[in-house]
């Protein structure tokens, strides 16, 4: 049994690092898993956000620098 | 013990509901001897005044720990059931100060368990065994039916000698909090295996014999931060030492990976157990030394916060707030030492 | 320091605006976030936060916990999100039946109760959550999975908080995720200043900013902190597989009441994986044994922000996380849970 994020939303973000169909590998700060993409059109290199297992939706580009900045300064 | 209650899994998960399962049944224990158990890990016998002829005068405290593993995956990134049981028994031992003299092997296993994976079990407990040059003297092998435990199940004890025990009530006012690495990796290398996730990050197991020896004539306190993680062992080594612990958000030893799977699983990162680092209280003026010669061993040895007069653990926050950091408390990680 | 100048900020608008300021975070994970890093501790005396009905487990219905917990019961497999198996009932809950030999599986993700339904047909899902969560539980039912649905959907809450004369709020920090799913302007039916927020402390405490600029100009609108994510539409795909999957329907909230079109029911078409039509004899039998134990319990109170978690007279002293008497307690981002982890 666990404390668990049933409804709770994750606060990090993950780069996806490989696609295979509906499924890809996302890696939030060093730590990988696999997660379902067939809710957003992502490829390689998207920053995305990761609700129970699923991949929400992808950061918008043009914020990749706030967003590795905010990887560096809050997590 | 009230007669209708059932035993909970969180009762042996290290926060306060253990604390409380442990303290129901010291109080039916009535017996004491002649041991004296400051609530540390291990009890410890005079031989000075009782057995002088047993070992030589110098050295006048035996210390006897005892510890049962059931984790789960018994194979991880970094270690397996048999390194941990064998380090955890050892480092029971060292952060009381006491020299491991010998060790007990206790396994019950399941009807069915892989013969394989029991040697290679076997064989980690004889490689720490060796490189630590601390014998196994004597042990038990049981088999139950299938079902009647889960997979294998491993107890060791363990007697050292002491010279000067090192208690983990002992930090004085003005002391720095010391942390001897990166935190919680052990919780990160079982976690990942439960959720599948894949890291580099492996388990801290490790037998801390050498690095508690090099500084323990500075050391005024010390505990491994197992079971509830830091926030579990700080707590106890402040409440016992009748001072307040304050640390800095900014200093603390979690790797990026430790943080983010802590947040991904949810579960707080203060609670997460390391199996091969221990915290510790120094005085200001060796701190410079302590954190040099710890450094030899492990390149994340640091300085994490102040012991000050008062009360509790506290975390000044990056946006400069303070918080108090409690036992932890509800669903924790079981079964992971 | 970006915070402080942020927190300054806060300070002269604080001053400016004089009079108590009350701002309802909707979202349990800014309730988390907010007492992680103390920051109810360094805001100005007048600006007080109160946590909404955004956790989803605390919001949960005592009839669903009852029904989902008589039919572990009765020996049908449950899978279902972790907190949710804590939820006390009148029938105790799932960790409870579980004690009992009830057969019971905490999963992370839906495609782990998927794979064990493939070995155990019988398994129903309880699908538990807002907008952020249903679009997986949709999914699963696509692929074959039996659920129970108690999903709800957020705005008709906020309608319904509005509407209660009791509670006095004067902005909204909008949840980030609901969000990230149903957009940032659907919100702007509400007349009441609103910030959508990502989970980190700046991303909260720049959003209180936010607010209290909008008080300060009297403005009553609605803007997005979370643009890095949240997009004005949302996410259209997953709206249509909520829509293809899902129909509305009234349903009831812990503490807010029956709330009309503001939960999720399996529509028709999939009525042969919808667990209140495949065990609707067994479900009328549990609901007509239920006795609705009496409790003291003030979660109802907490969850409109009526009350806060330590004037509730059990807080702390029989109701604790290892013994929760309310499921504000039981989730980790439920208020009562976080004021007693942080408070």
């Amino acid at each position: 049994m666990f404390a668990d994020k049933i409804g709770m939303c994750l606060a990090i973000p993950g780069k996806i690092i490989k696609i295979k169909n509906q499924l890809a590998i996302v890696d939030f700060q060093g730590m990988k898993k696999e997660i379902n993409i067939s809710l957003i059109s992502a490829k390689i290199g998207d920053y995305v956000m990761v609700h129970a297992g699923f991949a929400i939706e992808k950061m918008d580009k043009d914020n990749a620098k706030e967003i590795k900045a905010y990887l560096k300064n809050e997590v | 013990m009230d007669e209708n209650k059932t035993i909970e899994l969180e009762m042996g998960a290290g926060g306060k509901k253990s604390e409380e399962l442990i303290s129901n049944i010291r109080k039916v224990l009535s017996v004491k001897g002649k041991w004296k158990n400051t609530k540390d890990d291990g009890a410890v016998f005079d031989l000075g005044r009782d057995a002088i002829n047993c070992v030589s005068t110098k050295q006048n405290n035996l210390v006897f720990t005892t510890d049962a593993f059931i984790i789960d995956p018994l194979f991880f990134s970094g270690g397996d059931i048999g390194k941990i049981a064998i380090c955890g028994t050892i480092n029971d031992l060292s952060v009381m100060g006491a020299r491991p003299i010998g060790l007990s092997l206790s396994i019950v296993i399941e009807e069915g368990f892989p013969e394989s994976d029991l040697r290679k079990i076997i064989q980690s407990i004889q490689e720490i065994s060796k490189k630590e040059n601390v014998p196994i003297v004597t042990g038990d092998t049981k088999v139950t039916e299938k079902g009647k435990i889960d997979k294998i199940e491993i107890t060791t004890s363990g007697v050292g000698i002491a010279k000067k025990i090192i208690s983990n009530d002992g930090a004085k006012v003005g002391d720095v909090i010391i942390a001897s690495g990166d935190l919680g990796e052990h919780a990160v290398a079982l976690l990942s295996k439960r959720f599948n996730y894949q890291t580099k990050i492996k388990s801290d197991c490790q037998s801390l014999t050498r690095e508690i020896q090099s500084v323990e004539k500075f050391l005024t306190s010390a505990k491994d931060p197992t079971r509830g993680g830091t926030a579990a062992v700080l707590n106890e080594m402040s409440e016992k030492s009748k001072t307040k612990f304050i640390l800095e958000e900014k200093t603390l030893p979690f790797k990026k990976e430790t943080v983010a799977i802590s947040e991904l699983l949810g579960i707080d990162v203060f609670s997460f157990p390391s199996e091969g680092r221990f915290m510790a209280t120094v005085s200001k003026n060796n701190s410079q030394k302590v954190i040099k010669i710890l450094q030899k061993y492990n390149a994340g040895a640091k300085i994490i916060g102040e012991v000050e007069k008062g009360n509790g653990v506290w975390l000044k926050t990056k946006i400069g707030s303070i918080k108090k950091i409690e036992v932890p408390r509800g669903k924790l990680i079981p079964r992971i030492c | 320091m970006k915070y402080k100048k942020i927190l300054k900020n806060i300070q002269e608008k604080a001053k400016i605006i004089r009079r108590p300021i009350r701002l309802m975070e909707l979202c349990g994970t800014h309730s988390e976030t907010i007492a992680k890093y103390g920051i109810k501790n360094i805001l100005p005396k007048n600006i007080k936060m109160i946590s909404g009905p955004g956790c989803p487990v605390c919001v949960a219905d005592q009839s669903d916990v009852d029904i989902i917990t008589g039919l572990a019961l009765s020996g049908i497999p449950i899978a279902c999100y972790g907190d949710s198996a804590n939820i006390p009932g009148n029938l105790g809950s799932l960790e409870n039946a579980r004690q009992q030999g009830a057969e019971i599986y905490i999963v992370y993700d839906i495609s782990e109760a998927l794979k064990i339904s493939k070995k155990n047909p019988d398994l129903i899902f309880w699908g538990i959550g807002f907008e952020t969560t249903a679009p997986m539980t949709a999914w699963g039912i696509q692929n074959g999975l039996k659920v129970f649905s108690s999903h709800k959907i957020f705005p008709p809450a906020m309608r319904a908080l509005l509407r209660n004369n009791k509670i006095k709020i004067d902005g909204f920090i909008n949840p980030g995720h609901v969000s990230v799913i149903i957009g940032a302007e659907i919100y702007k039916k509400f007349k009441i200043p609103q910030v959508v927020a990502g989970f980190s402390a700046t991303d909260v405490i720049k959003a209180i900013d936010m607010l209290l600029d909008q008080i300060t100009k009297k403005e009553k609108k609605v803007e997005n902190e979370y643009a890095r994510l949240v997009q004005k539409e949302g996410n259209k795909k997953a709206q249509k597989l909520i829509s293809k999957v899902f129909e509305a329907k009234n349903a009831r909230w812990r503490g807010l009441g029956e709330i009309k079109n503001s939960g999720l029911k399996i529509k028709k078409k999939y009525k042969n994986q919808d667990a209140e039509f495949i065990h609707r004899e067994l479900i009328a039998k549990i609901k007509k044994n239920i006795k609705n134990k009496p409790s003291v319990c003030h979660c109802g109170e907490v969850l409109q922000g009526i009350i806060e978690p330590k004037n509730c007279p059990l807080f702390r002293k029989v109701c604790t996380p290892d013994n929760p008497q309310g499921a504000c307690m039981v989730s980790r981002e439920g208020s009562c849970n976080v004021e007693y982890r942080y408070g």
